[in-house]
């Protein structure tokens, strides 16, 4: 009797393991393939995790209703990092032992890259992250993808961008951060090899009481234009003692200067007029328009519920290559004809690469159709033409934009051609 | 270096230094008789500023909101005091505890303060400031105002301290709140006096130190709490003559070593001159009540 018990004690608890084993919104059936939306949706950096969403749902669903890939449909599931390695990285290791039909992920950001990446290689999962890192520009990790550019690119871009407008002498204006401080070394070697001279180029202690002492200092020094990238306090209390204490000069920021808190601070402290007039700012630029972006868009509006707000994604360029990176391993599953992330990844290359009788496609049917009959592809996405180095990272182009009447407006654009002419 | 740099960095660090005066006596002055490290007075600072925001927002003069601040800074430090930290140390949670309640008040005024205005930056809504160069150095009228308010509100605890019947008592509880009490000082009621001020100064600090920022968040004063800590200790805790020369010397040392050196060595530069006089003086510049207090222990 006693004996029975045990047993059926040891069944029960058997079968609730399972039935736990199996519960969870992360769990597919084994038919379905798993896309990882691997970043934050909680924490510092949650805003990350919904614009990954924006890409790989619109992706999820036009791959979907062209009958899937080789028989599985694709889901997309959010594993969420919360931009913190202490939880990123038993994320990533319960995301590979249970998720069995992972075929990569989209992420990780720079929140959790260094720490996960190495997790995710080991693992032979195919990821597309969204970390700028410079220490990724030459990885070595065969599974590791970029197609969003890389944060030290930010520096050749401001100072192309700065040389055409003519300017000759600059402050270099950067948070003591490590994220601000990475564009520094590039936008100073490209900026002088292009004839210009950095006059002042001290790291900033963020969040003070005031900035007048640097101000005295960099003015000291007759720059002509500001280049910069500190956080909105900092950048509030510096540009409005800047316009109080002398008169603004003209400032190219990164794209943190695109962003809306940054903007709303500076705003308030310098007042739109100016910032209208003194700022530009740049960011990734991904046209809106073309073939692959129409797909994404139309997708996107479509994606009802699965995506809260779907509009606010669609000129976003980390939406778009979201986009792109489930579409591109798709379409390397099928040029493989397999499912298998050890055997498809070498496939990534394939089917982004330009090369003579390549068929350039610009959505998964048509890339599906190209193949089906035999063709070589060249996927062209919403974000643009991907062409991957020898390390995995794809050039990217930027765009120049200023904060006029409450919206972003293109100024210009600095192509990924030739900030790849200056990378060299 | 040219002397013009370094002559102008000592003016805009008695700019800064002004601002973390205010700050600094105020936290001073409160744990020198209450015997309470307030770590949540970085927040209620904050708190301060939302308050002078909600009165610039109406349209109201800035004035009124440097007075609505400091009204709203000590009324809640009073209630702070009464409702919540009387009754642990009533219950006899010592300085530790204490220091981790306030600790936690801070936390929740910070997450407060998050939940009702949101995760955005925030201005005072003032006029455009002028500039006005006086002795090589150029300020605005905004700092000149700043600088005004310091000087005036150190004059006005001075005369306090020194001169009324209220601040022999202040000092005397300060000094040995036992005798003090066994003398017929009211110390409970002097103690209420000491919160509604160093409240009153704290409000008014929050308020002028996003004058001078310009744009704030619900941690802005919790990240300027570190430096009205090293004030405060630099001239001795529980002095406030002691924080005001702290924070002069961190507020032109700090400036000095962002001309002499770069930005970044501000706050080093700052806090090495604290340590290396910490290690001379370990009761602080002009302490003699720091002795007796644990802290110093």
């Amino acid at each position: 009797m006693k004996t029975a018990v045990i047993a059926l004690g040891t069944a029960l608890a058997l079968a609730a393991l399972a039935a736990c084993g199996s519960s969870g919104s992360g769990s597919t059936s084994a038919s379905t393939l798993v896309v990882g939306e691997f970043n934050p949706f909680t924490g510092h950096d949650a805003a990350f995790g919904p614009e990954m969403v924006g890409g790989c749902i619109p992706a999820v669903r036009l791959i979907n209703a062209d009958k899937g890939v080789l028989g599985h449909q694709l889901s997309c599931v959010q594993e969420d990092t919360r931009g913190d390695p202490a939880d990123a990285v038993p994320a990533a290791q319960k995301m590979m032992a249970t998720e069995t039909s992972l075929i990569g992920v989209l992420g990780p950001s720079s929140d959790e890259a260094l720490a996960t990446v190495p997790l995710l290689n080991t693992g032979h999962v195919p990821m597309f992250v969204d970390t700028g890192q410079a220490a990724f520009d030459h990885s070595s990790y065969g599974y590791f993808w970029r197609i969003t550019p890389a944060d030290d690119v930010k520096g050749y871009a401001m100072a192309l961008w700065a040389h055409k407008a003519g300017y000759t002498r600059a402050a270099a204006v950067f948070g003591n951060d490590a994220g601000a401080q990475s564009d520094v070394p590039t936008l100073v070697s490209a900026f002088t090899r292009l004839g210009g001279t950095i006059v002042y180029n001290k790291p900033f202690a963020l969040d003070q009481s005031s900035y007048r002492t640097e101000i005295e200092a960099i003015l000291a020094a007759h720059p002509q234009v500001i280049f910069t990238e500190i956080d909105p306090q900092t950048a509030a209390t510096f540009l409005s003692e800047l316009q109080q204490l002398h008169g603004l000069v003209p400032v190219i920021g990164t794209e943190v200067t695109l962003q809306a808190p940054w903007l709303k601070a500076v705003t308030s402290a310098i007042g739109a007029g100016a910032l209208a007039k003194y700022l530009q700012g740049m960011q990734p630029y991904a046209p809106p328009s073309g073939p692959a972006w129409q797909a994404f868009n139309s997708s996107l509006l479509a994606s009802g519920s699965q995506v809260p707000k779907p509009g606010q994604w669609s000129t976003d360029p980390y939406s778009m290559t979201y986009y792109d990176a489930v579409n591109v391993m798709a379409l390397a599953m099928l040029a493989a004809k397999s499912t298998d992330p050890k055997v498809f990844n070498a496939d990534i290359e394939k089917v982004t690469e330009p090369g003579p009788g390549k068929t350039v496609v610009t959505t998964f049917a048509a890339g599906k159709t190209a193949l089906d009959a035999g063709k070589q592809i060249q996927y062209v996405g919403a974000g643009g033409p991907i062409v991957f180095n020898h390390w995995h990272n794809s050039t990217f182009a930027f765009e120049v934009a200023k904060y006029l009447n409450g919206k972003t407006v293109l100024v210009g654009s600095v192509s990924a051609a030739q900030i790849a002419a200056i990378s060299r | 270096v040219t002397a013009s740099a370094l002559l102008a960095a000592v003016g805009f660090g008695i700019v800064t230094a002004s601002i973390l005066a205010v700050a600094g006596v105020g936290f001073t002055l409160q744990f020198g008789v209450t015997n309470i490290l307030n770590l949540a007075y970085g927040d209620i600072m904050t708190a301060s500023a939302f308050v002078a925001y909600l009165v610039t927002s109406a349209g109201l003069s800035v004035w009124l909101a440097l007075v609505a601040g400091a009204a709203f800074g000590s009324a809640f430090s009073v209630l702070l005091n009464r409702g919540l930290y009387t009754p642990f140390v009533r219950h006899g949670t010592r300085l530790f505890g204490m220091i981790i309640v306030t600790i936690a008040v801070s936390l929740i005024l910070q997450n407060g303060l998050l939940a009702i205005f949101g995760a955005n930056f925030f201005s005072l809504r003032m006029g455009r400031p002028t500039t006005v160069h006086i002795a090589g150095m150029v300020f605005t009228t905004v700092q000149l105002a700043i600088i005004g308010i310091a000087v005036a509100a150190m004059v006005l605890i001075h005369l306090l301290l020194r001169y009324t019947k209220l601040g022999k008592a202040m000092r005397a509880t300060a000094t040995d709140p036992e005798l003090a009490r066994n003398c017929g000082i009211a110390t409970d009621r002097v103690i209420d006096i000491t919160w509604a001020l160093s409240g009153a100064l704290c409000g008014l600090a929050g308020v002028i130190l996003v004058m001078n920022v310009t744009a704030f968040t619900a941690s802005t004063g919790a990240e300027f709490l570190i430096p009205i800590v090293a004030v405060a200790v630099l001239g001795g805790i529980g002095q406030p003559y002691g924080a005001m020369l702290g924070a002069l010397v961190i507020g032109v040392a700090s400036e000095v070593a962002a001309t002499v050196f770069s930005p970044e060595y501000k706050d080093v530069v700052a806090f090495a001159i604290l340590v290396i006089v910490l290690l001379a003086r370990p009761q602080g510049i002009l302490s003699e009540i720091a002795t007796r207090k644990e802290v110093a222990a």
